[in-house]
């Protein structure tokens, strides 16, 4: 990609952030007190956007989407103005929680395209990997707590359905309380993975330089990812509860589980 | 000392036996009164609820509390103990400790766990010592008696599960929404059952209740009840949404809410749960509502069948609470017996301590005056040698008093007789 171009998007991408930080405070808070902001940075970031495509297509003198992160960026800005387009037409906030992670994550990919030198000290280098391990380990934490409480929600809710009061009826404890918990343990450990995601995404890039995101294992991470974002905002939106969001927890703590097989060797990297 | 306990109970005597004993709360003075005034009687506790009429009293070891209750009985009551012999029961020293402990943790109660007992055998105490009928001994039964039940209370779940109808709702809700502060409430017809539940959900936290009624008038007379809010008739469906629980008890021949109502209501709400009673008979709510996610549709019967799951459970949970007044009732005994046999141990220790000052001063008027360091020795070595001659006695003392032989007052008696101690 264009120099000029990568600059104009990295541009956008810090406005971006801010909408990454509504979603986050929003799942975590469970208020939302910066919309506004992040509605006005992500507008803002839109005209960098367009301003980075328009610069690598005038340069190169075609429609900007020959690799892949041409098209990242290309996708994230469609989506950018879709929204905006929606939330003018309907005032839909509450899809925001979704769709600012995502053009997040997608921009700030598509800004990798070229790439940088290495690290300048291999400390740096391991203690960045590091925080990525600890990162994903605690969403995978948070991520069990969520299954476990699902579960439990799902077996009192047949006690209370089925209207015989057993065992299970009395010491576990209430819908709501299990409910509380699976929100909490869910919004705290989508944190983590997508911070986790940055900091992974960060460091292939400065790693492998470009032929990174090319490989099957960081394709299975960014669709885990993208599962768990699913979840996230079907519950907090659609208000998903019981089998339906037992069975999508379990899916994304599978995949969570096949994304680590899939990195299994990641460890080892640290000692080299 | 004697113990006795004398009482009638649901569990032994019919409604006429029970109210013929029964005394009124204005009554209880002069009786105390009475019963304490009689020879040999120490102290005196009576208990009298619906439920139950039981006359404690502690007496010297010569008199005879039988005998002194059924005069006592006999001449308040007219009643001669032996007519109605059958229903009454009587129990002595541990059984009475026994006794005394499961009334307390509502383990003889008719509904197991009930909660009003205790707060009753609390206010009889208060009656005696305001009567000025019991100081001591009994006193510290009760107060005994008093945590124990606190402790089956905490430890044992005797006291959890609703066992009315209309509390088990208010339970059922809480399994289902953890806490019921800000839930709303709505009450379709307005009726007694409903009133009742809504007034517990809403002593329970329930932040806001809606009344709905075929006639308008009626609804707002209740929500006036609660602070409420009446809702026309036609549009009650169209508030749904907004509601948490809904009570339905209206007079309507048939099903007021059927499941694509409901079906509407849930999507509305985004799946958030919703808790339908329907205590009416014919039923208001199409029972096919259950089978909607996030709602869950209770009719008296399945309210009824809670009920019935929650005494079985408090039967489960009475099991626990007689082990823990058994091993109460245990501990009790070993204090007591203890509290027996101290006297005789203060009463050696002091004796040989008074041989030891002196002799320890007959040696210092020969000898003295010694040097501190002397002093020091002396004191060491004598009191040494006293406490080593009292080892034996004391620990067979407290052996014997822990292990409750028969032969432990001969042993007192021995020792005391031994040791030259005074009476």
């Amino acid at each position: 990609m264009d120099e000029m171009s990568v600059i104009w998007l990295r541009v956008a991408v810090t406005l971006y952030s801010l909408g990454l930080l509504h979603a986050i405070l929003t799942l975590v808070r469970k208020r939302e007190h910066l919309f506004r902001v992040a509605l006005a940075a992500f507008s803002v970031g839109a005209v960098f956007h367009f301003v980075s495509i328009v610069e690598e297509g005038i340069r190169n003198n075609r429609c900007p989407i020959s690799n892949l992160y041409e098209t990242l960026s290309m996708g994230a800005f469609l989506i950018v103005v879709l929204y905006l387009f929606i939330h003018w037409r309907y005032k839909v906030e509450s899809l925001s929680v979704f769709i600012f992670p995502l053009v997040f994550v997608m921009a700030l990919v598509s800004t990798m395209g070229n790439p940088v030198s290495a690290w300048s000290s291999p400390l740096v280098r391991n203690v960045w990997l590091t925080v990525h391990i600890v990162l994903v380990l605690l969403g995978i934490a948070a991520l069990l707590f969520t299954a476990a409480a699902s579960l439990l929600y799902l077996i009192q809710e047949r006690e209370l359905k089925a209207k015989k009061p057993r065992g299970f009826y009395y010491r576990l404890p209430s819908l709501g309380t299990l409910d509380d918990i699976i929100s909490r343990s869910m919004a705290l450990g989508f944190v983590f993975m997508t911070l986790a995601v940055i900091a992974a995404s960060t460091w292939a890039f400065i790693e492998h330089k470009t032929a990174w995101v090319y490989q099957p294992a960081i394709a299975i991470s960014f669709f885990t990812w993208g599962i768990y974002m699913a979840l996230v905002f079907l519950r907090t939106t659609a208000g998903w509860r019981g089998k339906k969001a037992a069975i999508m927890t379990v899916t994304v703590l599978g995949f969570s589980a096949l994304t680590w097989a899939a990195h299994a060797r990641l460890g080892l990297l640290l000692k080299r | 000392m004697k113990l006795l306990v004398t009482g009638v109970s649901h569990k032994t005597a019919p409604v006429e036996v029970r109210e013929c004993l029964a005394f009124r709360e204005d009554s209880l003075p002069p009786a105390l009164a009475d019963l304490k005034s009689r020879e040999g009687v120490t102290e005196a506790v009576i208990l009298s609820t619906c439920n139950r009429v039981e006359i404690t009293v502690t007496t010297d070891d010569s008199a005879d509390p039988q005998a002194i209750v059924d005069a006592f009985l006999a001449d308040r009551k007219g009643i001669s103990t032996q007519t109605i012999g059958l229903h009454v029961y009587r129990h002595e020293g541990r059984e009475a400790i026994h006794h005394l402990f499961r009334v307390a943790s509502s383990l003889d109660s008719m509904v197991i766990g009930e909660p009003q007992i205790l707060g009753q055998l609390k206010g009889a105490y208060a009656a005696a010592k305001d009567a000025g009928a019991v100081c001591g001994w009994l006193e510290n039964l009760l107060t005994r008696a008093f945590s124990v039940a606190k402790r089956v209370r905490s430890e044992t779940g005797i006291g959890q599960m609703a066992v009315s109808i209309s509390y088990a709702a208010v339970e059922l809700s809480r399994k289902i929404f953890g806490s019921l502060n800000n839930r709303t409430v709505m009450i379709v017809g307005a009726g007694k059952m409903s009133e009742l539940a809504a007034r517990h959900l809403r002593r329970s936290g329930a932040s806001h209740v809606f009344v709905t009624n075929r006639t308008h008038e009626r609804a707002i007379e209740m929500a006036r009840l609660f602070q409420g809010t009446p809702v026309e008739y036609t549009r009650f469906v169209s508030m749904l949404p907004e509601v948490d629980i809904v009570i339905a008890s209206s007079g309507a021949p048939h099903y007021i809410l059927r499941k694509d109502d409901m079906m509407r209501v849930i999507a509305a709400r985004r799946n958030r749960p919703m808790f339908l009673i329907d205590i009416a008979v014919p039923r208001n709510i199409d029972p096919a509502v259950n089978q909607v996610d996030n709602v869950f549709l209770y009719d008296i019967d399945d309210l009824q069948e809670v009920v019935n799951a929650n005494l079985r459970e408090r039967m489960k949970e009475a099991d626990h609470a007689e082990a823990m007044v058994a091993e109460e009732v245990e501990r009790m005994m070993a204090r007591l017996k203890v509290a027996e046999v101290t006297p005789t141990i203060v009463g050696l220790q002091g004796q040989l301590e008074q041989i030891r000052a002196t002799e320890l001063d007959k040696v210092r008027r020969k000898f003295g005056p010694f040097t501190p360091e002397q002093e020091q020795a002396l004191e060491a070595l004598t009191r040494g040698i006293v406490n080593k001659i009292a080892h034996g006695p004391i620990s067979e003392l407290r052996n014997h008093a822990a292990a409750g032989n028969p032969e432990g007052a001969q042993v007192v008696a021995f020792i005391r007789k031994a040791f030259h101690l005074q009476e």
